[in-house]
């Protein structure tokens, strides 16, 4: 082989690849950008997007477990799963729960059905989607508006995790057994929703 | 020598007639469109059973508006004979081509498998297990998902129709042909980019992936996503660029599929003796294969479309881990027959007399 030939040789092959990564460019490059275009007085726009129940502890872990076939979002009863579409490259069609718009109810169906177990099965009290947090200077009943607890009376894992703490004047307080299902964010009277679910995985 | 016009005529060495493939193989092609059509509304009615489901365990109805009562009423109504408990029992059936969970047992594509694996790399095994199945039927049967079951098959077909309509309203399309190579280097730079990525890519331009995540979107989650875009894109790619272009030159699941499936078993044969090389076998042939010429290789699909035209009843499934070398032109064409009269007119005058009669 001649040094031209070699040369338009190398240049084919160089160009059969980069003509069969052009598909992956367009699939990128087409995604339509979902989150920019929400309301901007939406207040779950400055909340985590959480991942589901059972989901594995590291963020990097799930992209790679996750083939995004969506079958968890088919079985969640209150339809609470939602999917990526253009947050960040590798999250493409990847599943996430925005408790501010609907919440995880801990029903266990999604880690049940997950082919690839990016979903592992959990058991309700060991799910680490977040830990919920209560904005103080907002909340009503810290702020001395009345007697709310709606988030209190929610709760799926009770006292434990949410309660009516006696030190701070029967105020609502988040204890460590919080698993971040989301429930009081979504219950919260409050327009501005005082509550809400800090991711604690990375 | 006598015009021969009916094929059941045609005298072999043996001086038998040639057997007539199986009668039943010629309306298959019906059968597959049945398959395709079924997997579609599948498709379609999965998303809208998940709908129902989500109103059921609200108990929703007397808060629904009057369009989504309407589809409460339509899907109780379907799903009524079948279920119980709808809520729980409905989940028996769920998930997309892409993977699909039977009432606890899953079904994934191999090259969610093989994609997944890249970009995870490692091997989860309850995973690649649920990929077992799809694997040992392609193996036996060849690329069979592309032509019985794949949702995108489904529309790309429509999509060829569509095409024929717009040729004969006198709008040109596309009838390019490209190397059909092209699919495996999709396959191995889509897998590179998953591994280098992190993961799993491929999702995002399989088409039969995506056509059951954006029906999903659409449906039940109100919208359709980014998919759709990439789809719409190869439907006009097939439209004006190259006939079946995706599934033929790009499709690294086709190209997945041809590999395991290269020494598969059941294969369409050419009953040479009892073929008149009238090409329509080629035309028909979505992959862009040479079925006149004995040419199928790894990328046939047994979908059984030139076994529906052949009107010579010229081609038939055989049990076979490799093609039939080629058998040259058909003996009812006029090639074959003018090779036969050239070596006639060089035998001797006497055979020639007796043969002519």
């Amino acid at each position: 082989m001649d040094r031209r030939s070699f040369i338009y040789r190398s240049l084919r092959g160089a160009g059969l690849i980069v003509l069969a990564a052009l598909p992956f460019a367009f699939g990128r490059a087409l995604q339509p950008d979902v989150g920019g275009k929400k309301a901007p007085i939406n207040p779950a726009i400055n909340h985590h997007k959480l991942r589901p129940p059972g989901a594995l502890a590291s963020e990097k872990d799930f992209q790679s477990a996750c083939i995004g076939c969506g079958v968890c979002a088919e079985v969640c009863p209150p339809a609470c799963i939602q999917f990526h579409q253009r947050d960040g490259g590798n999250d493409a069609n990847t599943p996430y729960i925005l408790p501010a718009e609907k919440a995880c109810i801990l029903c266990g169906k999604c880690m049940e059905v997950c082919p690839t177990d990016a979903l592992t099965v959990t058991d309700n009290v060991q799910v680490t989607m977040g830990l919920a947090q209560i904005d103080r200077d907002a909340c009503y009943p810290w702020v001395d508006h009345g007697v709310c607890g709606a988030c209190v009376v929610a709760c799926p894992l009770g006292d434990k995790a949410i309660e009516f703490d006696f030190a701070t004047l029967y105020r609502p307080v988040v204890n460590s057994a919080c698993v971040g299902c989301g429930v009081c964010v979504e219950v919260c009277p409050h327009p501005s929703l005082p509550i809400r679910i800090i991711k604690t995985t990375a | 020598m006598t015009a021969v016009n009916n094929v059941d005529h045609v005298q072999t060495k043996s001086g038998k007639a040639p057997s007539r493939p199986f009668f039943l193989w010629r309306h298959l092609n019906k059968l597959r469109w049945l398959s395709l059509t079924c997997v579609f509304i599948m498709l379609l009615l999965l998303p809208y059973i998940s709908v129902y489901q989500n109103f059921l365990s609200a108990h929703a109805y007397d808060l629904l508006p009057a369009a989504d009562k309407s589809l409460y009423d339509i899907m109780e109504t379907i799903t009524d004979p079948f279920v119980t408990d709808p809520v729980n029992d409905l989940d028996a059936i769920k998930g997309t081509t892409w993977s699909a969970s039977f009432d606890s047992y899953k079904l994934s594509d191999p090259l969610a498998v093989v994609a997944q694996i890249a970009a995870a790399k490692r091997v989860y095994w309850p995973f690649v297990l649920t990929a077992l199945l799809p694997i040992i039927f392609t193996v036996l049967l060849g690329r069979f998902f592309c032509g019985w079951i794949c949702p995108a098959t489904f529309l790309y077909e429509l999509n060829t129709n569509l095409g024929l309509l717009l040729e004969k309203m006198g709008v040109r399309t596309g009838h390019r042909r490209l190397d059909k190579r092209m699919k495996y280097a999709v396959l191995v730079v889509g897998l590179l980019l998953s591994t280098a990525a992190g993961s799993v890519l491929m999702a995002a331009i399989y088409p039969p992936a995506i056509i059951g995540r954006e029906l999903y979107y659409y449906i039940a989650l109100g919208g359709f996503g980014s998919g759709s875009v990439f789809f719409l894109l190869t439907l006009l790619f097939d439209l004006l660029v190259a006939r079946r272009g995706f599934c033929r030159y790009l499709c690294p699941g086709g190209a997945l599929y041809s590999l395991l499936g290269r020494y598969r078993l059941l294969r369409i044969k050419r009953l040479v003796t009892r073929c008149n090389d009238c090409a329509k076998c080629n035309a028909v042939c979505e992959f862009g294969l040479d079925p006149m010429r004995d040419d199928f290789g790894q990328e046939c699909n047994n979908c059984s479309a030139c076994i529906a035209v052949c009107p010579t009843d010229a081609m038939t499934f055989i049990l076979s881990p490799q093609d039939v070398a080629a058998q040259g032109p058909g003996h009812l064409g006029k090639r074959y027959r003018s090779t036969q009269q050239a070596s006639l007119a060089s035998a001797s005058d006497e055979q020639v007399l007796n043969l002519q009669g």
